[in-house]
């Protein structure tokens, strides 16, 4: 299912046009899987500094969701791209809103690890180890598959969002009981259920990156199967 | 296929494929300049009321086809064909179809907007007259039906005995449009009828074709490939002379199957 186009436009500047776009999307791509991995190492490693900069480093990935989103209309209203080029331009538009919110994602995880990292380790934060491995590897394999326009890698990514979303709802059960049982640490259980819906989300936005590449590459609309014809 | 909810503006209820309600049929047809074969045996079939584009770069056939609904081609020196061209199942090439005859079914809509040197409303009953029609009432009944097809009527209602001369580039080749359907012709056939025009006229002469479809079967060249996806149901890819794909427009430009279509569509060509 990998299909490249096979020759430049004959006009260069559409070609530029759209490389700018795609260099744009994978740049915001690469800023977000950085952004994740702080905040996970501030959450793992129990290190402000790591979630401080995930925080702080937010603010360049929505300034490129919106760069992205000028190019795209630009090189819309420019050159009224049809067929592949106008897929990986509108494909391109929504994996850069998706990756923004994986990146607000991040930020999330990062609030909460601060407040975790307030009060004494939770044993249970390893419980979040699976997740957390599932989460950035969806990631990573929906910015591969936009890298390498492999739609068979991301139709894959459908079938393990469903695992997580498993994880996500054992993982919530486990940790109310313990709520329960050591109320005392009620808020810190509470943080880690957020982060758990984090990753969770994290899994829906790299399964909706996948669905807009299989689109760009080949056209399938592969979102909803159940309510299409 | 598609759904209803996605439904482009310009398409039918239904989706439409080609092969359904078959007007003009092309079967097998080779056309020659003298040695050179500039079709290749090309074969499609045209629905009727429907919009149909044939797009291509310069020297790919398209408008040597077009001129072979009406046999335009004939009046050039040296020209033979092999295959067939039938409309509603009757072949253009029968020796009972007489051509004077078969183009009053075809009318034809060129590049360059040529009323005749004399006034609008002459223009317009002009293939009434030269088919023995002159009776007045009847004459002006088809100047105000046919200007109004060609949303031109308010424009010239009340100079219809000005020279077309006068008239503005949209507004000849809308004259000329108006001119083509007044012998109630079945096909229209359009030869890049928006090349030398501004684009408000084009838009006039685009809406104007959208709503003719109504009422006849269009075959429209382009090299304007906005405005093939704009106002036709169906578009023909042709490349040197042979027929690459032919499908539905919405599909042709989002989602060729040939990549010759692709690459030429995109601008990723020669």
């Amino acid at each position: 299912m990998h299909k490249e186009p096979s020759k430049v436009h004959t006009i260069s500047i559409f070609t530029t046009a759209l490389d700018q776009l795609r260099s744009s999307v994978l740049k915001m791509s690469s800023l977000a899987q950085l952004n994740l991995k702080n905040s996970i190492k501030g959450l793992l490693e129990r290190d402000d500094d790591w979630c401080n900069n995930s925080i702080a480093d937010d603010e360049e990935i929505d300034l490129l969701e919106m760069q992205i989103d000028h190019e795209g209309i630009e090189v819309m209203s420019r050159f009224q791209p049809v067929a592949s080029d106008l897929r990986e331009v509108i494909s391109s538009i929504k994996i850069g809103a998706n990756i923004e919110r994986v990146a607000d994602q991040a930020v999330n995880i990062a609030r909460r690890a601060r407040k975790l990292n307030e009060h004494p380790q939770l044993p249970e934060l390893h419980l979040l180890d699976r997740p957390i491995r599932l989460a950035l590897t969806m990631f990573d394999d929906a910015v591969r598959s936009f890298a390498e326009r492999n739609a068979t890698l991301a139709v894959e990514l459908k079938s393990r969002d469903k695992e997580l979303d498993q994880l996500n709802r054992e993982l919530t059960d486990v940790l109310i009981n313990r709520m329960q049982d050591d109320s005392a640490n009620l808020p810190s259980y509470l943080n880690l259920i957020f982060i758990s819906r984090c990753l969770e989300r994290i899994g829906d936005h790299a399964c909706n990156i996948a669905e807009d590449i299989v689109f760009a590459v080949s056209a399938q609309d592969i979102r909803h199967p159940s309510k299409q014809q | 296929m598609t759904t209803e909810a996605s439904q482009h503006p310009l398409e039918l209820t239904n989706d439409f494929a080609p092969g359904e309600s078959n007007f003009i049929k092309v079967d097998n047809f080779k056309f020659f300049y003298g040695k050179k074969e500039a079709l290749h045996g090309i074969n499609l079939e045209i629905p009727s009321r429907k919009v149909t584009a044939f797009i291509g770069p310069s020297g790919c056939g398209k408008s040597t086809l077009l001129r072979n609904f009406n046999r335009m081609n004939e009046l050039i020196p040296g020209v033979h064909h092999e295959g067939d061209i039938t409309i509603h199942g009757t072949s253009i090439y029968d020796p009972s179809v007489e051509i004077i005859a078969l183009r009053r079914r075809i009318g034809m809509v060129f590049q360059k907007s040529n009323p005749f040197p004399m006034s609008i409303f002459e223009n317009i009953v002009y293939p009434l007259r030269i088919a023995g029609q002159n009776t007045r009432s009847v004459l002006e009944e088809t100047v105000e039906r046919c200007l109004r097809s060609a949303a031109l009527w308010d424009e010239v209602k009340d100079r219809l005995h000005d020279s077309a001369l006068g008239l503005s580039g949209g507004q000849m080749q809308r004259l000329c449009i108006a001119r083509a359907v007044a012998s109630r012709p079945e096909i229209l056939l359009m030869d890049e009828p928006c090349s030398a025009l501004d684009p408000i006229a084009t838009a006039k002469v685009e809406e104007l074709i959208i709503e003719l479809k109504k009422d006849f079967t269009i075959v429209i060249v382009t090299h304007n490939m906005q405005q093939a996806s704009r106002v036709s149901e169906l578009t023909a890819f042709f490349y040197l002379g042979n027929l690459v794909e032919f499908d539905n427009t919405r599909k042709i430009f989002t989602n060729p199957s040939m990549k010759q279509t692709e690459e030429y569509i995109t601008g990723r060509f020669g």
